[in-house]
């Protein structure tokens, strides 16, 4: 594989113009108007599309075994892909669906920056990126690419990335929410050739020494990356000698294009033309916190508007017209980024089958607004993408609801989802109790619970909105990378909203601090919200509750096990937590806006209550099925009082777990809600009369949102004006 | 492409099939005439006769109302042109305040009212929770779904509907007026 290739017939460069003017011509892919090796054998075309699948699904086993990291092997926080010469995904593996349009852009990147000319592209090397400014999300999530030839013409690419567990970022870890700008973002690969010979550089592992914290743990997701890449790369080459060259570049390409039009039928046949809108918001307190920057000690509140419009052609438009400023955090995206994000969220809730580049050629997303957290280069370049996601996931949840109100004016009830509640992460940095430093992420926050459906709650702790591949990894083997132990990992009763189906229910881990001299608790954002709710409700849910973990420093917990008595294993009251009714502590913070890194090192015997949420829930709650209501009430999954003022159900307990409901009683208070809601709810323009002058004196509202308005306002100034319109506020009003 | 018995979907869409049969359904191709039996099924469980053009929430549909066409509760309470955001003809109860939030959200559940409001929308006529947003002061009321109801019956279902209207939000129209 090492011998330089012969010069290609036509430039690859040439190639991506003259495809990108077919496109646009004709509206299909390659100019592809028939896909004649489909129709002329679609058995084969199908067989050869599952064999493509099993190569790359064998690339993410081979990968993840081979790297070291949790994130990577009990996570499988990785994917990886087969793309067209271009860069096109053809076909990827299971894992972090949101990187198939990155890894596409950024082999499209190195041709369209010549790179076949210099430094050149032959068989055996590897290419990486991990570069907003060129095509990154996260400087955390490695991009590698690797060229596949074939009788000395570039036929393929393989590609992977995996989210290592250290960047070398400012603060130790993975979630870099504290980086004030790009110099913050850690250890950059910005569109390099990293290899040659199927080999690493010796600079390359030099370079991850000298600016990784965990280096072993990052080669070892490099080496991870590479072998999945040589998997792919090794298996198509054996699939081109069995089925021919010119077959395998004739279904390629017909794939990708079947990808779109899948993409575009499956909008056409479960959703509704027109225009959806959902408002989305998320703070980030960080005003008197430990930070990095004085310009740090700020409060941001982020707007997240979301806009899509499906035209008569069921093309798919994305706006964010409205998006807030960049942050000094590191919670600004980029574009591309973006616009990869989507693919995540369409392989939740649009398309299932054929997933490639051909749905991102089904959907446009807008520009967003020059300067915002959607797109914050051309007002200040150096603005940190630490943690890209936290925003963008938000945003995505949106798309869920969004979708999900497609599909339900359809009638495919089974396909509705409500919606995400939050992510928010938990790492650990310091020395391990094998005496050696370590700094990496726990996988919690990778086991939400499900989206409410039409018809059903969703599932408990069984998805994260980041990946399709929601996995919280192993307790016992998170333990043995942390010096951390499980006091408790429950379902947490009542996280998931509450409504007709409720989400399905986060989790709180507990863990009790052991065999360290001392580790730092980052409690991190990627996409997480603690001074506002989690999110909306759908069809009149209440939405999920904010993100407050807990925290106990200098506790009594030694004592308390010497002497055999309980100990906490869940939160408890929301008013009278189980942390401070069982446990002594010097320091007892039972209720933290997030996110934080503790201020002081935590220490032997030390707790922390991190919980991860459920998701949304959707319909008027006082509609939940009482037999529902009273099986959450016996699992312990919902509280009295709810059950009592939220469902309006009157049930009583036989003190043994098991809760008999009272249906006339139930019938009864159900009409007392509904009563009551009409005597305190006022017609719309009364409201309307009194808060337009609240608005317009700001009454009320924090710092934070006032300054997310006026940035809004500012940078989208059509979005402006329709504010202004709605709450009839003078011209020259600003917040 | 796969076919369903009314009476299939309509367990479905109560919940009712066993989750076995719906990851089927889901997984299968989705069956082309959903959207009529999904209307007919809604259709008669409501205690009007208005025909539902487009059911748009578990309460609310679109409805052809004369020459006009409305949104319309369950109930019968009329929501008026479906063009301009159903919400401003509802009742609104806004939780802006500790005491209020504390209803729902108490302790470390509780969001900050200087951050969030949460806005409960009623139905005038039945009393049902129809929406609730989460959002801090100064968001208007999110207009979720204006549904190009022309384009959708006459290009995607090729059964144009009579008297075509203008496909353009008309929420603003209405407040101006207000003013």
């Amino acid at each position: 594989m090492s011998a330089p290739a012969i010069a290609q017939a036509t430039p690859i460069k040439d190639l991506l113009l003259k495809e990108d003017k077919l496109f646009e011509e004709t509206g299909h892919l390659f100019g592809l108007e028939d896909l004649a090796r489909k129709a002329e054998d679609p058995g084969s075309y199908e067989a050869i599309w599952h064999i493509l699948l099993n190569i790359c699904n064998t690339a993410w086993a081979v990968g993840c075994k081979v790297s070291s990291s949790a994130i990577a092997v009990e996570g499988g926080d990785a994917l990886w892909g087969l793309h067209l010469p271009t860069g096109e995904a053809i076909a990827t593996s299971r894992g972090i669906t949101a990187h198939p349009g990155l890894l596409s852009l950024f082999i499209r990147s190195l041709i369209e920056n010549d790179y076949e000319a210099e430094p050149g592209i032959k068989a055996g090397d590897i290419f990486e990126n991990n570069d907003p400014h060129f095509g990154g999300i996260h400087p955390v999530d490695f991009d590698t690419a690797v060229p596949i030839f074939y009788d000395g013409e570039l036929v393929a690419w393989a590609s992977g990335v995996s989210h290592v567990m250290d960047a070398g970022y400012i603060l130790p870890g993975s979630i870099g929410f504290m980086n004030p700008d790009s110099f913050a973002d850690g250890m950059p690969v910005t569109m390099e050739r990293i290899g040659e010979n199927d080999k690493l550089y010796p600079w390359y592992a030099m370079r991850v020494k000298s600016r990784t914290r965990v280096p072993d743990f990052v080669m070892g997701d490099a080496r991870g990356r590479l072998a999945g890449c040589l998997t792919v790369r090794d298996k198509v080459i054996e699939l081109i000698d069995k089925y021919g060259l010119d077959y395998f570049k004739d279904v390629a390409k017909e794939y990708v294009e079947d990808g779109r039009r899948y993409a575009v039928a499956r909008v056409k046949n479960q959703a509704v033309p027109g225009r959806y809108r959902k408002s989305n918001f998320k703070d980030l307190a960080m005003k008197g916190k430990r930070v990095i920057m004085p310009q740090q000690d700020i409060d941001c509140m982020f707007n997240l508007p979301l806009q899509v419009d499906i035209d008569v052609d069921a093309k798919v438009n994305f706006s964010l017209k409205g998006a807030s400023s960049w942050v000094p955090f590191g919670q600004n995206i980029t574009p591309p980024a973006i616009i990869s994000a989507l693919l995540n969220a369409y392989s939740h809730i649009v398309g299932f089958d054929m997933f490639n580049w051909g749905a991102v050629a089904a959907w446009h997303l807008d520009d967003p607004p020059a300067g915002s957290w959607a797109n914050p280069y051309p007002v200040n370049y150096f603005a940190s993408s630490g943690v890209a996601w936290a925003p963008a996931v938000m945003w995505m949840s949106s798309l869920y609801e969004t979708f999900g109100r497609a599909y339900y004016t359809r009638g495919y009830i089974e396909e509705v989802a409500a919606g995400a509640g939050t992510t928010m992460t938990a790492e650990f940095s310091g020395i391990n109790q094998y005496g050696m430093y370590t700094a990496g992420l726990t996988l919690e926050q990778a086991s939400n619970g499900a989206p409410a459906r039409g018809m059903a709650d969703g599932e408990n702790s069984a998805w994260c909105i980041y990946t399709p591949n929601a996995d919280f990894g192993n307790a016992e083997v998170t333990e043995l990378y942390y010096p951390i132990i499980y006091l408790g990992r429950e379902v947490e009763p009542d996280s998931g909203g509450y409504g007709t189906f409720r989400g399905g229910l986060g989790h709180t881990a507990v863990w009790m601090i052991k065999n360290t001299p001392g580790i730092e608790y980052s409690c991190g954002c990627a996409g997480m919200r603690s001074k506002v709710v989690g999110n909306h409700g759908m069809f009149g849910a209440y939405p999920a509750w904010p993100d407050r973990p807990s925290y106990a420093s200098g506790t009594n917990v030694k004592e308390l096990i010497d002497a055999k008595k309980p100990l906490v294993h869940r939160r408890g009251d929301p008013e009278k937590p189980n942390m401070e009714l069982a446990i002594k502590a010097d320091l007892m913070e039972s209720n933290v806006i997030a996110p934080f890194v503790t201020p002081q090192q935590l220490h032997e015997y030390d707790l922390i209550m991190h919980p991860i949420s459920g998701a949304q829930a959707l319909g008027d709650p006082i509609e939940r099925d009482p037999a529902e209501v009273q099986a959450d009430l016996e699992r312990g999954w919902t509280r009295e009082r709810i059950a009592s003022d939220i469902y309006g159900v009157v049930a009583t307990s036989n003190g043994k777990s098991e809760w008999t409901v009272d249906e006339a009683a139930t019938e009864a208070k159900r009409q007392e809600i509904r009563d009551a809601r009409k005597a305190r709810g006022v017609p719309f323009r009364e409201w309307w009369e009194a808060e337009r002058k609240r608005v317009e004196a700001k009454e009320g509202m924090a710092t934070a949102v006032t300054d997310m308005w006026r940035s809004s306002m500012e940078l989208s100034p059509d979005y402006g004006e329709e504010l202004k319109a709605f709450w009839q506020l003078p011209d020259d009003f600003t917040f | 492409m796969p076919e369903y018995d009314i009476s299939e979907i309509e367990r479905l869409i109560d919940g009712k099939l066993p989750w076995t049969r719906v990851q089927e359904i889901m997984k299968a191709a989705k069956d082309s005439d959903r959207f009529q039996k999904w209307v007919q099924i809604l259709q008669s469980r409501v205690s009007w006769n208005e025909q539902i053009l487009l059911p748009l929430t578990t309460n609310l549909f679109i409805v052809q109302q004369g020459d006009d066409r409305v949104v319309k509760c369950r109930c019968g309470q009329n929501f008026g042109d479906y063009r301009v955001n159903w919400k401003l003809n509802a009742l609104i109860y806004v939780r802006d305040d500790a005491e209020k939030l504390n209803e729902v959200y108490r302790g470390r559940e509780q969001p900050d009212s200087e951050w969030t409001q949460i806005r409960e929308y009623y139905c005038p006529g039945c009393g049902s929770q129809l929406e609730v947003e989460g959002v801090p002061r100064g968001t208007p009321p999110d207009f979720e779904f204006l549904p190009d109801l022309d384009t959708f019956y006459r290009e995607w279902l090729k059964k144009p509907l009579p008297n075509e209207v203008e496909f353009t939000d008309k929420t603003l129209d209405v407040v101006r007026e207000w003013a």
